[in-house]
């Protein structure tokens, strides 16, 4: 079931440092859920925002042995039960010949899966009619989320605009 | 007794990497530069090269249909060289490839920021170079519309493909790789068609068609932490994924007993060579693109410079390999592996890879792949935008020629005399060759008009680290390119 929309508060920021600092302020004063909307990547957000360590290494790192696993079983089951051939009298259970589409597989359904992970984890799909808080947040700009119940709204403006935001306002999400 | 104190020795400052790009650079004026190619109108020389580009792309499909309608007897391929050069253009395309990963996964594992102004695009080489690639083998399989046969399915017959063969260790491999680099590049690009999606103000369809690709991209920490975990994580696996891939084309050849490819050698022989040759492909397009899309400030001289040192180095590698070549041909005593290199001494079968039927490609291997790139040694060469662009072109012919000899002559000149012939490649074999670079660049620049061709986003972060944060525009002042 989606979430339901709640109060938040946007605070608008030239540069990374004020984000951060503001970041690492809201949450000391007890604020959850923090997010933020950066044009790249700024290290130490996720720190300051306390987002714990993502969990797609682990997604690779299943996939590829499952897509290993499943490979190999595929090779086993065709050259040595399915239908059985002698080939220049090597063994039905080549395991050295069975290497690389071994490996094949695993990376295949690693790659695959992690890429999926990754747009899971954002809800990612087509968005032909999106619109964004703020378009400027793609180019130059970054922004400081703090959801709020409906009395915390004050508190969190109070802070955004205390860190030098350039704008606060409020959105529904 | 005296009491001397030491001064201890004075610590070295610490080496500073010279900056990488204009430090005057801000964050807009990095989305102006580089989105700029696809809010304006495509320029006389895009239209120029796209003609071009799609003329030689219709004289090789009209050469492929006409194959597919009367069959191969059209191209050079007869026994016993019955790998020709559509073999060749496989194995050649897959190579240029490589760099391409080479420069996304590997560099960033390694953490080498410069790769940020060049991966955009090296990638999409890559992507396109394997399109190309797996073109040839579906051709040359003859029987093109059954070329599903090399995947296992299940049939009638239940019949299996055959795991033990290197020709489908190729298949796996080829696909897995046209996948992988297909999901690595898409996924880099998610932030940058979503930085292009804000940018649009006037074009409401573009904007709707921008806001498809780029998956409602918000570039919240959250995606962010995702993204660039799952992005080190696509890097992780196609660094093994990219060598594995040019070991199993190697393997097509070193499997087998044919003399000159038995060898041992060739998985890391073959690896050295892809990236020779994607490095000089790179250095090609890199050469056109900053100078069409005025990109200077973003390809710099430096990062051109730093691939042509790649280039000189990984063309060690291949002379090396091709010197190792030729010492264990003479150090195994195995005399058909001698004949193939050195031939009969002082006779007319004297050295028949270049002196036979391939012998103005073994000529032309051996000067363009070990002896040209030797300019590169001269700074003022590696920095010289002409001398770099000729020896980039001159590698890569070099490169084609390598592969041509490796196929041809160790298929002419077999164990028995009763099985040597000649090949000779026909005006069809060429006309597919010109169309697959047809093909390449036709994508190619339809890449460039429609999609950031520097990552946005990877050079807003190196910028910051390069200068700390770069003014940004007024509040509330959006300048768009187009604006």
């Amino acid at each position: 079931m989606p979430k339901a929309k709640q109060p938040t508060a946007v605070g608008i920021f030239r540069d990374p440092e004020s984000l951060v600092h503001a970041g690492e302020t809201a949450r000391r004063r007890g604020f959850r859920d923090l997010d933020a909307i950066t044009p790249y990547p700024v290290h130490g957000l996720a720190e300051a925002l306390g987002l714990k360590v993502s969990w797609m290494p682990r997604v690779t790192k299943t996939c590829f042995f499952v897509g290993a696993g499943l490979g190999y079983s595929f090779e086993y089951w065709t050259m040595a039960i399915a239908w059985p051939l002698n080939i220049a009298g090597k063994p039905f259970n080549s395991v050295p010949a069975f290497m690389p589409v071994t490996f094949e597989c695993g990376i295949l359904l690693a790659g695959i899966c992690t890429f999926l992970a990754v747009l899971a984890a954002g809800r990612l799909r087509p968005a032909p009619n999106f619109k964004p808080i703020d378009p400027r947040l793609t180019n130059d700009h970054f922004a400081l989320l703090i959801p709020h119940g409906v009395e915390g709204g004050a508190a969190a403006h109070a802070l955004l605009r205390q860190a030098h935001a350039l704008e606060v306002f409020d959105v529904e999400r | 007794m005296s009491t001397r104190t030491v001064a201890a020795p004075a610590r070295p400052a610490p080496l500073e990497e010279p900056p990488l790009y204009r430090p005057d650079l801000t964050l807009t004026q990095v989305n102006r530069d580089i989105l700029a190619p696809i809010f304006q109108r495509p320029t006389k020389a895009w239209w120029a090269c796209f003609a071009c580009a799609v003329g030689a792309l219709a004289i090789g499909a009209g050469i492929v249909t006409y194959q597919l309608l009367v069959g191969m007897g059209i191209i050079g391929i007869q026994w016993p060289s019955m790998w020709g050069t559509y073999i060749t253009n496989f194995v050649f395309w897959i190579g240029i490839g490589h760099a391409g990963t080479l420069i996304s996964a590997i560099l960033f594992l390694f953490r080498q920021r410069w790769r940020t102004a060049i991966n955009r695009s090296a990638e999409a080489m890559t992507i396109f170079a394997v399109i190309c690639a797996g073109m040839f083998p579906l051709l040359h399989v003859g029987r093109t519309l059954l070329a599903y046969w090399l995947f296992p399915y299940p049939n009638q017959r239940h019949l299996w493909v055959n795991f033990r063969s290197p020709l489908i260790w190729d298949v796996f491999a080829v696909s897995t790789y046209a996948t992988i680099s297909l999901l690595f590049w898409y996924q880099g690009m998610i932030p940058d068609l979503a930085t292009v999606r804000d940018a649009i103000l006037k074009r409401p369809l573009a904007k709707k068609i921008y806001g498809i690709v780029s998956l409602g991209w918000k570039g919240t920490a959250r995606d962010w932490h995702h993204y660039e975990a799952g992005y080190a994580m696509l890097a992780a696996i196609a660094t093994p994924l990219v060598l594995s891939v040019h070991s199993n084309v190697s393997m097509d050849f070193a499997t087998a007993t044919a003399p000159g490819w038995h060898s041992t050698i060739f998985p890391p022989y073959f690896v050295a060579g892809a990236i020779f040759s994607g490095f000089a492909m790179v250095v090609t397009l890199t050469v056109i693109v900053r100078v069409v899309f005025k990109l200077e400030d973003y390809i710099t001289m430096d990062h051109m410079e730093l691939m042509n040192k790649i280039i000189l180095v990984t063309s060690l590698m291949v002379a090396y390999a091709y010197a190792t070549e030729m010492f264990m041909a003479w150090y195994t005593g195995n005399p058909y592996e001698q004949y193939r290199f050195y031939g009969i001494p002082f006779s007319s079968h004297f050295w028949p890879a270049f002196t036979g039927p391939t012998a103005m490609g073994g000529y032309v291997m051996l000067v363009c792949n070990c002896a040209v790139p030797w300019l590169f040694w001269f700074r003022k060469i590696r920095r010289s935008v002409p001398a770099m662009f000729i020896i980039s072109l001159l590698v890569n012919l070099g490169m084609w020629f390598e592969r041509y000899v490796i196929i041809v002559s160790s298929q002419s000149r077999q164990f028995l005399p009763s099985s040597w012939g000649n090949y000779r490649p026909t005006r069809f074999d060429y006309g597919v060759l010109l169309g697959s670079f047809g093909l390449f660049f036709t994508l190619f620049l339809l890449f460039c008009r429609f999609v950031p061709v520097v990552a946005v986003a990877e050079i807003k972060h190196s910028l910051r680290k390069q200068i700390g944060e770069p003014p940004a525009s007024p509040a509330g002042a959006l300048e768009n390119v187009h604006a």
